[in-house]
């Protein structure tokens, strides 16, 4: 089963439950009716806005942490000419 | 407890005289590579000789014009013909066919793919066999977006990019996401090309895989995931085209998106 199937057995079984609780065939116990009646219509707005917050987050977060590193490319211009200079005396073509 | 994740364990790894009895092979494919490949293959030597491990370096040149097979050969003089193993291809062939010629003909029971322009340094190769040795893994990759290793080890220094834009970190970042999000691959850097895989398990992932290009890496990766072989991240630095410019076109942009897509769907 791919990843895809999954996903799609998961979410197809919650969307199921929610428009089940949504249209009252399903009681959700401890709330209020008229408490729920105003909570569930909005809950998939709220799934989006928090996904989107959270991938602006982590955007953000990713970017804040990204690292240069302009010392691993001075060494590394300084072993390309150490090399060079070793292969030339050693009988290899560089350059 | 595991016995590999152990304080002592973890620590005496590298450290102590007990030679390393494995050997490690490593693919190189090259098209062009005639400046690079030698410098490539002279940090590759001075990196396995100072850690005492037995090694080999597989050129598979795919009928270079600029005489790379040629260089091939003059290294493989200097540092001996069971060291450098040229094995060449009639055409422009492929990556993931490149690896599988070149698995054709290792002789060591680990293999290390890297690409031959700088951008992977050899000197991550020791800390990528010192995690997996620390903890049994099955994969090594290294990753450009931590500053630790996962799981951890001592003694290594936060990854990093130089060269990139603030665009194309940003884009990089967004692709990263993306593709953690749809795929949850349980790695942080899924398109990284330089990665220790030990032998059987690389023969394994590879015949399973169809991509071509970059999403053919992450391809392997998910694929491997997917099997259950365990997976461990080093941080590198990545020092992006000492020559030259990468541009990052639309095409290439639609080919992720239907690299991602095609992976979700299939594994």
């Amino acid at each position: 089963m791919a990843r895809a199937h999954r996903v799609a057995i998961y979410s197809s079984t919650f969307v199921l439950v929610y428009f089940l609780a949504l249209f009252a065939v399903l009681p959700i116990p401890f709330l209020d009716s008229d408490v729920v009646a105003q909570l569930l219509p909005v809950i998939p707005w709220w799934l989006l806005v928090s996904f989107g917050a959270y991938s602006l987050a982590s955007l953000g977060w990713g970017m804040f942490t990204f690292q240069d590193c302009p010392d691993a490319y001075h060494e590394l211009l300084k072993e390309i000419n150490d090399a060079k200079d070793d292969l030339r005396g050693k009988g290899v073509t560089v350059d | 407890m595991n016995p590999f994740a152990s304080v002592p364990s973890l620590n005496m790894q590298g450290q102590y005289n007990s030679p390393n009895t494995h050997k490690y092979s490593v693919i190189l494919p090259t098209y062009n590579e005639r400046k690079n490949l030698p410098i490539v293959v002279w940090l590759l030597a001075n990196v396995f000789r100072e850690h005492e491990l037995a090694w080999e370096v597989i050129v598979v040149d795919d009928a270079s014009p600029d005489g790379t097979q040629e260089v091939a050969m003059e290294l493989a003089k200097v540092y001996g013909e069971d060291k450098i193993v040229l094995k060449p291809r009639p055409g422009k062939l492929g990556l993931g066919t490149a690896y599988i010629h070149g698995l054709d003909f290792c002789t060591g029971d680990f293999v290390i793919i890297m690409d031959a322009d700088f951008s992977h340094h050899p000197k991550f190769i020791p800390q990528f066999i010192r995690l997996q040795q620390a903890y049994n893994l099955d994969i090594v990759t290294g990753t450009r977006y931590r500053s630790t290793p996962t799981p951890s080890l001592s003694g290594t220094r936060p990854g990093g990019v130089h060269g990139w834009d603030f665009k194309r970190k940003l884009v990089s970042r967004g692709a990263n996401f993306l593709a953690a999000t749809v795929l949850n691959p349980g790695v942080s850097d899924l398109t990284g090309s330089f990665r220790l895989y030990r032998l059987p398990v690389l023969r394994h992932i590879i015949t399973l895989t169809q991509s071509r290009g970059y999403v053919f890496q992450m391809e392997m990766m998910v694929r491997a995931r997917a099997l259950g072989y365990t997976v461990g991240e080093v941080p590198i630095t990545f020092v992006d085209r000492i020559f030259g410019e990468s541009k990052l076109g639309a095409d290439e942009v639609v080919g992720y998106l239907k690299g991602v897509w095609s992976l979700f769907t299939s594994v």
